[in-house]
């Protein structure tokens, strides 16, 4: 185990950055640091990208020769997020984001509790100028089609309708940047298309919207269009957002599960199954929640994926590709020059 | 209570820690410094949430503990910070015991 020191600023380059290791909480996450370590190491062998392991060392297991930042605390899921990253500063997810700061990584990775996440990006990252409040941004996969975006998916619980408009911007440049998306449409969830539809704070930020140059705002759009919708980013506040996301991920895996017993219910079936499951399987692959690997905290100024807490070590290593590849399009500078004042 | 704290060589004003508080308040929550009163709420009347009071007390702490070494504001303190005037307070008493 190759341990660093703790402190001590890199003088790498911006144009360098993404030379840089990704830093991964390897404490967080429900299945314990042997199988962060063992996402990360899947990450280096499959994708040739540097890992700097966050934890305590006693933990790890066998690292398999990646550098490994130390710590001494975790932050538990139970905690208070602010309080917990105010006051342990030595803990994983603290030093994940400190090592993105000192520019000792290009990124960081974090399957503990999103609110420690969201707290250690916002103080030791620091916020884009012009950012209101950082947000989380989900893709949503969509057969044959690049996947939709959902914002905000949980960082912010209650969302005016100023910073609505702002998660349009942030989710639009997202999309531009992530997948190739010309001039993305941009949708506010609502309980109905009409702009006379939705809370005071939906309503309002429809109508902002409808006047906010350089977003190409196509309305609203209703819970039953989220997947196969005529749209590129569905904008919502972050508890809606939140629901959303782990309503479609068990109805996903609820879905799979019953068409599963429902192929096994007799001989019959079961012959027809073996046809169709050549064919289904590519799709159940594309729908996979772990082959996005997280969601990234859009409006720091810093990467960071954050990853469900029951991430298997395919759901780390996709994560850490898709942090590496954010540093690589340079997502935070674009998503700087569509927010900062003077760009706006 | 005193209106200067010394600290040293230097002294700040109670209307020098307003102005810091009001100029760090308004960067963090993007509005102008103008909307932010002394008797202005944290929570109601400026909508700042926990996170965004924590970014406060840090900046805080990183402004001021250039002059007072180990200028640290306690967490259990935070939860009474209820206004603007509350952390001025706050600042300057903790800068007049220093």
């Amino acid at each position: 185990m190759k341990t660093v020191p703790r402190s001590g600023a890199d003088s790498a380059s911006l144009s360098s950055l993404a030379n840089l290791p990704v830093a991964l909480d390897a404490m967080g996450g429900d299945l314990g640091p042997l199988e962060m370590v063992a996402g990360a190491g899947d990450a280096t062998r499959a994708h040739g990208i540097p890992v700097l392991l966050v934890g305590r060392s006693g933990d790890l297991g066998d690292t398999a020769g990646a550098d490994v930042l130390a710590c001494t605390e975790v932050i538990g899921m139970q905690e208070d997020p602010v309080r917990a990253v105010r006051q342990k500063k030595d803990s994983s997810v603290v030093r994940a984001a400190e090592a993105v700061r000192d520019r000792r990584a290009c990124a960081f990775v974090s399957a503990g509790s999103t609110g420690a996440a969201l707290a250690a990006a916002t103080l030791r990252l620091g916020r884009i100028p012009g950012a209101v409040r950082p947000a989380v941004v989900a893709p949503l996969p969509v057969p044959g089609r690049v996947p939709h975006v959902l914002v905000d998916a949980g960082a912010n619980v209650e969302c005016p309708a100023g910073l609505l408009v702002q998660l349009a911007r942030m989710g639009s440049v997202f999309s531009a940047v992530r997948y190739s998306v010309s001039s993305p449409r941009v949708a506010l969830l609502s309980n109905g298309e009409e702009s006379s539809k939705g809370t005071p704070e939906i309503r309002e930020a429809h109508r902002q919207l409808l006047e906010t140059p350089g977003i190409n705002f196509i309305g609203n759009i209703e819970g039953r269009e989220i997947l196969d919708g005529d749209y590129d980013v569905v904008v919502t506040d972050g508890f809606t957002g939140n629901v959303v996301l782990k309503l479609l991920e068990g109805t996903l895996r609820f879905f799979m599960r019953s068409l599963l017993n429902a192929f096994g219910s007799s001989p019959e079936v079961q012959e027809a199954a073996r046809v169709l499951l050549p064919a289904l399987t590519p799709l159940a692959d594309e729908m996979d929640p772990e082959a996005t690997g997280g969601a990234m905290l859009l409006g720091v100024d810093g990467v960071c994926v954050i990853s469900h807490g029951s991430s298997t070590r395919k759901a780390i290593m996709n994560a850490i590709r898709v942090a590496h590849e954010m540093v690589d399009l340079d997502l935070v500078a674009r998503i700087k020059e569509s927010i900062e004042p003077g760009h706006r | 209570m005193h209106l200067e704290a010394e600290l040293g060589s230097a002294s700040v004003s109670r209307e020098e820690v307003l102005d810091l508080v009001r100029g760090q308040l308004a960067e963090i929550l993007e509005i102008e410094p103008e909307k932010i009163k002394e008797t202005s709420s944290f929570t109601e009347d400026l909508e700042a949430d926990s996170l965004a009071l924590i970014e406060l007390v840090e900046a805080l702490e990183e402004e001021l503990g250039e002059k007072v070494t180990g200028f640290h504001i306690a967490d259990e303190d935070i939860e009474d910070l209820v206004t603007v005037r509350d952390a001025v307070d706050y600042v300057v008493e903790k800068l007049e015991a220093s």
